[in-house]
């Protein structure tokens, strides 16, 4: 149960008019796209695929000249230019491997004591800290040039529907864990539920001022000032409503804003590459829209355990993790699947590099910079060295066609390098111990 | 210094006239009116400039219109002493008396009102009331309702094992409240003290509409469900760090049970493990923290429940009660939202309820779906739909939209917006048995038919007369969203609303906490209860029960007087009869707000009395005043202070009345407690009450006060038109003229049923559907 009249009222009190309201809700917004023509648009997405991956098919040779995509990263190959691997990064936060992979990969900073006892030794709660996606958005959100409707949109694909420390990945504070939204009529709805509303109440109200005429001859003169009231407000509405609808034709240029869902999709594991595709379209829409600047995407959660028959494989994902190499089967599998997770990657770098950038140059792909990451730097091993970085796109701003190697660096401090770059340098990022050296070198 | 009306010297003489001239035999209708006429002149003379030829009023003089319900003798008294304004010695007498009864007649009184306008039942739209309770019980049609049960608790199961698991069930019990602190022993026999789980299951019994907070306190990881199990409340899954209080909001609506649903986990781990506790409370509206009582929860099974979330803006209540008689932008956005927000419901859980119980129909060209959508229409326009709208609702809605969701979603929006379902007296086609099955829904429960016994009712045409109609509303009568509405009335009546902060000087009052306050608020509420509820129902006990519902914290509070009979729970009836009490009118609650922080004020109990009990019109004074300082006099009584500020001719006209009620409670103290002096003076509660006929009366204290009002002809009459208004929402005289007085005769000489004076009333309602203006006219 959830509140929806407060949105309507808080604008309503900033002072905005009803055309207003409809336009800040709704449609993407003149204003903004007029007044960032100053200083571009710069967007952060994460990407998380759980269970590690394999690292001699991952890892491309960071010693030589030549920057030469692996197996797995294969997918990227039209995005070579803009891609950026990092190596050596390392998750040094103590507790669980699995919990604190993905509890701690975003946050930088350990996992409050609990009663959620993984594999190893200290059982956990919730963060104790803000995670990094969280935290740009409370800075964007606070100035008004980078302020949008969402500030941060939480995507995710069959996330099992417990909230516990391995199904969350992003934190608004210490114990406050942000859940994603990993049904797309669910994502819809909060997007352009509203906006939805309003189409379908244009395209209605004909009926139902018909049924009030019908219905005014049931009563007496008397009692049908009510109704002829309400006639009166329904057709002011039906005015403004075909002008908004008006006005949002003009600025789209692409058509419909609202785009249209596959109905019926049902939310089970064979549908996964399906609600992928839907959940990266409605990301794609809410950027041209200017909902936010922020988002991420966790596929599963750790220990996901997607059966990707549509790739012939019937195995969980997590059970094929802990197979030791040299089981040859499930090796190639791994490899395929994540083979699998890097061309959802590559399928939002695609849609980003074929849409323009609403109000600026080039498209949204040059603006925003998708972070591919995972919880372990390998399955079997539980290792947190090495964790998966692999950037696409400009967004950060970061000098991308290489690949980079750090041997042994804390990842807080690449979280530290994604404040700095999205223009909100910060002294630390969650356990200061490892926080130490500051930003890491070389990537811009 | 006691005030009481002296009529004039020669008003009195007038009097006498007229009585000898009875005498004489002359006819009555000729004296009065020649009598009117002669008021009618001097009216026009030297009246009608600053009061309006018609007595509405005139901008810039006197804009208030001259109505109110003084009798003939008061108004002549009245005029004779203060009017013209400036010179009252100008119309005096026999003058005065003759310009009384003209405007009397013509336009003052209530019946000269109502015979130059006559109310109509008008045509409304629901209210913010109506809609909630409207969607829950559309949303109940198919959901199911819950049974009624005089069990009371919530079921626990307890677990050995993290994970609930019937092998593992060791204990299976009722809980009366949930409040435990186990520490490191576990709960009980057969569970291991380290690794356990309990599941407790139920229904929430919730009386009153509102922001509930509910607050779930725990060392452990717990879930917690409401409106459904599934529905996740509050998650609290994962025990993280020091955090054990977990608070949540939500609006619940009065006269539905919610599933409620917590489960808990102290989970085994390689360290150390908190000590287990849990605790369950919440905040109900206008009041504090408590833990949820035995009394709101249930052990049995509770279909699922929807409760509205979406804010409503307030509805019109010029005319003393509340109307959908506004139409603004404010409501219609209101009404889109509320109609998404149900959408949403219908689809994630009534479209599934739907489909499992039609599994085995026939599915061709998406028949099951326009079951489902036909029925939900069919309930929100209450009566089945003819072509063009099945055409309009179902059909083309379904024929733009390819997903059940999305379909499901358009018919909804554009359902709920129409004036089928807002309106819901736009009912003219529908048969005479369906247009009553509506009105006792509306009247009762404020919502829409949606029970399957009634809907069958109206589809077998069985409730056309009086009777099967009253037979129905008696059924309804019993059903918990009819208890909801009637505890609404009573606190309408009782005026609780306007009790926002009890708050006291900590001084004067050291103790009065808000666990008092919370503890006054539910005796009262089972006090009242209790007397509606009982077979006799009667409402003289409202003023005349001496054994009201308290708790072992008052009767600390409060003294022995307010003993429990039942020491063991936590609320029950006293066990020994209140003296010196005017039943429910001096309860400590209602005195309490009535009264400053630190003193009692007489007078805001005397406008209760009048306005609310006895149904007297009563004018807000033309200025605003602050009350006199206790300080300022400390060697006055609070009566005395109170005649001192409103002595004035000017104030007495209206403190007269007031001061002469609200005295005879002058022994309630700020806080409610029962007291013989005020600092050493012994307290006067002498009052006075002068009837709508001219008829004075006068007691002393409150059982005095009790049982005159209790026998009261205009108290009677006050009630039953308060109800009417209440349950009807429409003018009881647009019924009919005498309609009032008829049901204030059979409700006397009824044992003053309370219940069965709303059967009637429902009744009334539901046969009578157009306006009855003329019927039982009567002159002045």
């Amino acid at each position: 149960m959830t509140e929806y009249a407060s949105r309507r009222e808080f604008l309503r009190q900033a002072g905005l008019s009803a055309a207003g309201i409809n336009l800040a809700l709704g449609l993407p917004s003149l204003t903004r796209a007029a007044d960032s023509g100053a200083s571009r648009k710069q967007r952060l997405v994460f990407v998380f695929s759980p269970n590690g991956v394999i690292p001699d098919h991952f890892w491309p040779d960071a010693q030589s000249e030549q920057f030469e995509l692996t197996r797995i990263l294969k997918p990227l190959e039209k995005f070579k230019d803009q891609t950026l691997t990092l190596h050596g990064v390392c998750n040094k936060i103590r507790g669980d491997g699995h919990m604190r992979g993905i509890g701690c990969l975003l946050t930088g900073i350990e996992l409050y004591p609990g009663d959620i006892q993984g594999g190893s030794d200290t059982p956990a709660g919730w963060s104790k800290g803000i995670s990094v996606d969280q935290y740009l958005k409370d800075q964007l959100q606070a100035d008004p040039r980078t302020q949008t409707r969402f500030g941060s949109l939480e995507f995710g694909a069959m996330v099992p529907d417990r909230a516990d420390t391995w199904t969350r990945m992003s934190y608004s504070g210490p114990n406050q864990p942000v859940a994603p939204i990993d049904d797309p009529y669910q994502m819809f709805d909060k997007l352009y539920g509203q906006a939805r509303n309003r189409k379908v109440l244009a395209s209605v109200l004909d009926g139902l001022k018909e049924d009030f005429s019908r219905l005014e001859k049931m009563i007496g003169s008397e009692d049908r000032r009510i109704l002829q009231e309400h006639l009166a407000l329904i057709r002011d509405v039906e005015k403004e409503l075909k002008s908004d609808s008006a006005l949002s034709a003009k600025q789209s240029g692409v058509g419909h804003p609202i785009p249209v869902l596959t109905p019926n999709v049902e939310d089970q594991n064979d549908n996964m590459p399906e609600v992928c595709r839907m959940q990266l379209e409605l990301m794609v829409n809410s950027f041209v829209a200017d909902f936010t600047r922020i988002a991420s995407f966790q596929i599963t959660n750790s220990v996901g355990q997607p059966r990707m028959k549509w790739l012939g494989i019937d195995e969980g994902h997590h059970s094929l993790s802990h197979e030791p190499d040299s089981n040859k089967d499930a090796y190639e599998k791994l490899i395929k699947i994540n083979t699998w997770y890097c061309e959802q990657v590559a399928h939002l770098a695609n849609r980003l590099a074929e849409t323009p950038e609403p109000g600026g140059d080039g498209s949204l792909l040059d603006n925003t910079t998708i972070v591919w990451t995972n919880e372990l730097g390998k399955g079997n091993s539980h290792t947190r060295n090495n964790i998966p970085f692999v950037m696409v796109g400009g967004g950060l701003g970061w000098r991308t066609g290489r690949a980079l190697d750090f041997k042994n660096v804390a990842h807080n401090r690449l979280l530290m390098s994604f404040c700095e770059s999205m223009g909100h340098p910060v002294e630390s990022f969650g356990n200061p111990d490892h926080s130490r050296g500051g930003t890491l070198p070389e990537l811009v | 210094m006691q005030y009481v009306p002296q009529p004039v010297g020669s008003v009195r003489l007038c009097v006498l006239t007229f009585g000898v001239w009875l005498a004489l035999g002359v006819p009555l209708a000729a004296q009065d009116s020649a009598q009117r006429n002669q008021g009618q002149a001097i009216y026009a003379k030297s009246c009608a400039g600053c009061h309006g030829d018609q007595g509405q009023g005139v901008k810039g003089t006197h804009e208030d219109p001259l109505t109110g319900d003084r009798s003939v003798v008061e108004l002549a008294d009245l005029i004779d002493r203060t009017m013209p304004e400036g010179e009252p010695d100008k119309c005096t007498g026999e003058e005065a008396s003759a310009v009384a009864a003209f405007l009397h007649n013509a336009f003052y009184s209530e019946a000269a009102r109502i015979r130059n306008d006559p109310p109509r039942i008008r045509l409304t739209r629901l209210t913010g009331t109506q809609l909630r309770q409207s969607l829950a019980d559309l949303y109940g049609h198919f959901a199911g309702s819950a049974s009624s049960t005089t069990e009371r608790g919530l079921k626990g199961e307890y677990f050995t094992g993290s994970r609930p698991n019937n092998d593992k069930r060791k204990i299976e019990r009722v809980d009366s409240t949930i409040d435990f602190d186990w520490k490191q022993d576990g709960p009980g026999e057969g569970v291991d003290a380290k690794d356990f789980s309990i599941r407790w299951r139920g229904g929430l019994k919730v009386l009153e509409s509102g922001r509930y907070e509910i607050v779930v306190r725990s060392s452990c990881a717990f879930l917690c469900g409401l409106g459904r199990n599934e529905r996740e409340f509050i998650n609290n899954r994962v025990q993280s760090g020091d955090r054990t209080e977990f608070r949540k909001s939500v609006t619940l609506t009065a006269g539905r049970v919610y599933p409620i649903q917590i489960e808990l986990y102290q989970r085994k781990r390689k360290t150390e493990q908190p000590p287990a506790t849990i605790s369950l409370s919440w905040v109900p509206p206008h009041s504090t923290e408590v833990l949820i009582p035995e009394r709101s929860l249930v052990p049995v099974y509770v279909p699922p429940a929807f409760s509205l979330q979406t804010k409503l803006p307030p509805d019109d209540r010029s005319y003393g009660f509340e109307r959908g008689l506004a139409i603004d932008r404010q409501w219609d956005e209101s009404t889109t939202a509320s109609a998404a927000e149900f959408a949403q419901m219908a689809v994630d859980e009534l479209w599934p309820i739907y489909r499992q119980r039609h599994k085995n129909d026939s599915d061709e060209n998406r028949a099951r779906l326009r079951g489902f959508l036909t029925e939900l229409v069919e309930t929100a326009f209450r009566g089945p739909l003819d072509e063009s709208s099945r055409q309009f609702y179902i059909d083309a809605q379904m024929a733009q939209a390819e997903g059940d969701a999305e379909a499901t979603k358009r018919c909804l929006l554009v359902t709920l917006k129409s004036p089928r379902f807002l309106y819901p007296a736009l009912d003219q086609d529908r048969s005479t048995s369906q247009r009553a099955a509506n009105r006792l829904a509306l009247t009762l429960f404020d919502s829409l038919p949606s029970d399957e016994w009634l809907i069958r009712l109206a589809r077998e045409d069985k409730l056309q007369t009086a009777d099967q109609i009253r037979q129905a509303a008696q059924r309804m009568l019993d059903d918990d969203r009819a208890h909801g509405k009637i505890r609404e009335f009573m606190s309408e009546w009782l005026n609780l609303n306007h009790f926002t902060d009890l708050v006291k000087s900590g001084e004067k009052f050291p103790g009065f906490t808000p666990e008092i306050v919370a503890d006054l608020k539910a005796s009262l509420d089972a006090s009242i209860d209790e007397i509606v509820r009982s077979d006799s129902s009667d409402f003289r006990q409202l003023f005349l029960s001496t054994r009201l519902y308290t708790t072992p914290r008052l009767q600390q509070y409060y003294g022995a007087e307010w003993k429990p009979a039942d020491s063991s729970s936590g609320l029950s009836q006293s066990g020994t009869d209140l003296k010196n009490s005017a039943g429910l009118l001096s309860h400590p609650y209602l005195m309490s707000g009535l009264a400053y922080q630190d003193s009692t004020s007489p007078i805001h109990r005397g406008v209760f009395l009048i306005r609310n009990v006895l149904g007297r019109t009563l004018n807000p004074p033309k200025e605003a005043f602050t009350p006199l300082s206790p300080d300022l006099h400390p060697d006055l009584t609070t009566r005395q202070r109170i005649e001192k500020q409103t002595s004035p001719n000017s104030c007495q006209t209206c403190h007269l009345k007031i001061n002469g009620l609200g005295f005879a409670l002058e022994n309630f103290d700020a806080d409610g407690r029962f007291r013989e002096k005020e600092s050493d003076r012994t307290i006067d509660a002498t009052g006075h009450y002068v009837t709508r006929e001219g008829q004075p009366k006068s007691f002393r204290g409150a059982s005095e006060l009790a049982g005159f009002l209790a026998s009261s002809h205009d108290v009677h009459r006050a009630f039953v038109n308060r109800a009417f208004q209440h349950f009807v929402k429409q003018p009881v005289a647009a019924y009919g003229l005498d309609q009032l007085d008829e049901l204030t005769g059979n409700f006397q000489r009824d044992g003053f049923h309370i219940r069965r004076l709303l059967v009637e009333i429902a009744t009334i309602a539901a046969t009578q559907t157009e306006s009855s203006p003329t019927k039982g006219q009567k002159n002045d």
